[in-house]
């Protein structure tokens, strides 16, 4: 048991007394901005995890719904003056609600078809995130010059946006863990593995597969509200086709159906690139290639499921292996 | 009588339908024997746009030799994506891993991974901004035909789409490789029972599908004048869309759907601005998908 709560305690203390430490320690601002560009995007590919990894529909326009988290945050407030407080959730439930919108047609697709149907509803959105200027100011973007106020606290400092971006960060990914590493979750991978054979053992198929969407778009949502809130401008191109492949990327480059996994996806392909900056040009080659590297060599990705399934009963512990007649649950 | 106008738009509709259907052809043949998307595609049609330009910057040769040094060049660049993207995942032969869904998407993976290697490449190369084009290769020198203004690029891309599409309904039809990737395309295994080399086969259609999207890549990027590496994303999807329309094993099904794309598109942009053109595209790939999930010309497929 202590063991468990030392984990998560390391890693509470990591997050959120380690990291701002050696942030403060250098006092860069462009350190805090890696640091914050790194929570947005481990929420990003976590939310992905969900769709791609444990329920197997392969999403190639996930970038897309975070645009909508981006510009629903930014434009509510810029326009109309909402602040984080509201616009944060508001950013969820429009990507969301946008996300089921599309489901509804496109969730009885399977494999390659579905990809290349949230392909297309990438592209639209980008399109009109592009186009529409009336409303998202075109090529120009949006700029957000409001501060985070937080529940009435007005959050100006880059240690205190850090703390921000990072606890809603956090708390969401604990979400997804949860919600993975459940049976709930279990469901979504025995559709992954055979969604036929599924409904036949009485799983509502397309229900699920709607519902996943639905949260991962949510989470999307959510880290464009702090891509938004944390850059301060946003433009279409954050949200094009390539954003969607990098955050695929760090999903496969993890491992697939693995939440660790795609936690230091994320972290590798946002960092790395930031510590080789001085090679030059190369970060889009780079993700190419590490992709293309972790296919082939690392098929079951740097932290592949079935670690991350035992890691995860060893945290969640007594959840899994407390069954009525004190039985183990899952194979060892 | 119709409006010139509209003859015009439609003369414009049916190159960029050729263009697509050269491109959708590549996608057809190389679906049809692995069952696998080729997302790389769109980067051999930049890449033989590429190849054009350098060469005619460098040595300015007649229009027909830089046609001819781009097909070499894109069979080149079939041939490497083949080996580079696609030969390592065909490790396992056996038909449950033959059929296996996580083996067909890590190799669409890799040519999704490949894609953005080449494309950014090029930029780092050449930069991201429109190349510049010697003026007299361009191919949209101005013929009156009556009411309607056509330029010379769409007799070329006429004449090259249809030789291509004839030739290769000869060779599929008439010639042994055309046999043995009609056999690879029908039935993986079988066809090695039979004794066809099913990798060369593959290379093959890699080569011939490859040389087709380098040849549209730079008739394109000399019909426009643009030529720019990440030229190769938009028609591939269109291409796609004309692949998923037509059935996804048809071949005249995909050409008639990127006619009919093609038309569509230069269409739409009579009654709404041009920017939204792409538009038609997804949204007919949402149509077909939703409603048509066979594909309007296609075979019954088991599942969609």
């Amino acid at each position: 048991m202590s063991k468990q709560l030392l984990t998560k305690v390391g890693m509470v203390v990591l997050l959120f007394v380690v990291v701002p430490a050696v942030l403060m320690a250098f006092d860069r601002g462009y350190f805090y901005q890696i640091a914050t560009i790194a929570a947005v995007f481990v929420l990003l590919a976590a939310s992905l995890h969900l769709v791609t990894g444990v329920a197997g529909l392969l999403h190639l326009g996930h970038a897309a719904f975070y645009g909508i988290g981006a510009y629903v945050a930014a434009l509510l407030g810029s326009e109309l003056e909402i602040g984080f407080t509201l616009g944060l959730p508001a950013a969820g439930l429009a990507a969301a609600f946008v996300a089921f919108l599309v489901a509804l047609p496109t969730m009885r697709l399977i494999s390659i078809y579905f990809a290349v149907a949230t392909l297309a509803i990438g592209q639209m959105l980008y399109l009109i995130f592009l186009n529409w200027v009336s409303v998202t100011k075109g090529p120009n973007g949006v700029l957000l010059f409001s501060g985070i106020d937080f529940f009435g606290f007005d959050i100006e400092s880059e240690i205190g946006i850090y703390y921000v971006v990072t606890a809603i960060m956090a708390l969401s990914v604990v979400v997804l863990y949860r919600l993975t590493n459940s049976y709930y979750g279990n469901a979504l991978r025995s559709l992954r593995e055979d969604d036929q054979c599924a409904a036949a053992m009485g799983i509502n198929v397309t229900v699920l597969k709607m519902q996943a969407f639905v949260i991962s778009a949510f989470f999307a949502g959510l880290a464009g509200a702090l891509w938004a809130y944390t850059t301060g401008y946003i433009s279409p191109n954050d949200f094009n086709f390539s954003q969607s492949i990098l955050v695929l990327a760090m999903v496969v480059v993890g491992g697939l159906g693995s939440l660790p996994g795609a936690v230091i996806g994320a972290l590798l392909l946002i960092l790395l690139p930031e510590v080789l900056r001085d090679v030059g040009d190369t970060r889009n080659i780079f993700v190419g290639l590490v992709m293309f590297g972790a296919i082939l060599f690392l098929p079951k990705g740097l932290f592949g499921e079935v670690s991350a399934l035992r890691f995860a009963r060893r945290i969640l512990g007594s959840g899994w292996s407390g069954s009525a007649d004190n039985r183990e649950v899952g194979w060892e | 009588m119709l409006d010139p106008y509209y003859l015009q738009q439609l003369t414009i509709g049916l190159s960029l339908g050729m263009i697509y259907a050269l491109m959708a052809i590549g996608f057809t043949l190389i679906f049809g024997v692995l069952n696998v998307v080729n997302f790389a595609h769109g980067e051999i049609y930049t890449i033989g746009a590429f190849a054009g330009l350098l060469m005619i910057a460098t040595f300015g040769p007649p229009l027909l030799a830089v046609l001819l040094v781009v097909m070499a060049v894109g069979a080149l660049a079939g041939f490497g994506l083949e080996r580079l993207a696609f030969k390592p995942f065909r490790r396992f032969s056996d038909e449950a891993s033959m059929k296996s869904r996580a083996m067909r998407e890590a190799t669409l993976m890799s040519s999704l991974a490949m894609s953005i290697v080449a494309r950014e490449s090029l930029e780092l190369i050449f930069g991201s901004q429109f190349q510049s084009v010697d003026l007299s290769y361009l191919i949209n020198k101005q013929i009156q035909l009556g009411p309607v203004t056509i330029v010379n690029g769409d007799l070329i891309i006429f004449a090259v789409a249809l030789v291509m599409f004839l030739g290769l309904q000869w060779l599929l039809k008439y010639s042994t490789i055309g046999l043995s990737i009609r056999a690879v395309s029908n039935n993986p295994l079988g066809a090695r029972y039979c004794g066809i080399n099913t990798d060369r086969t593959i290379i093959l259609t890699f080569v011939i599908g490859s040389v087709m999207g380098a040849l549209a890549g730079i008739l394109v990027g000399l019909y426009y004048g643009a030529i720019y590496p990440s030229m190769g994303f938009t028609p591939g999807i269109k291409a796609f869309v004309a692949m998923v329309m037509g059935g996804l094993s048809s071949i005249p099904g995909a050409v008639i759907s990127a006619m009919i794309l093609g038309i569509t598109e230069s269409m739409a942009t009579s009654v709404v601005s041009s920017v939204w053109a792409d538009m038609v595209a997804y949204a007919f790939l949402l149509i077909t998908l939703v409603f048509f999930p066979q594909g309007l010309f296609g075979a019954r497929r088991e599942r969609v």
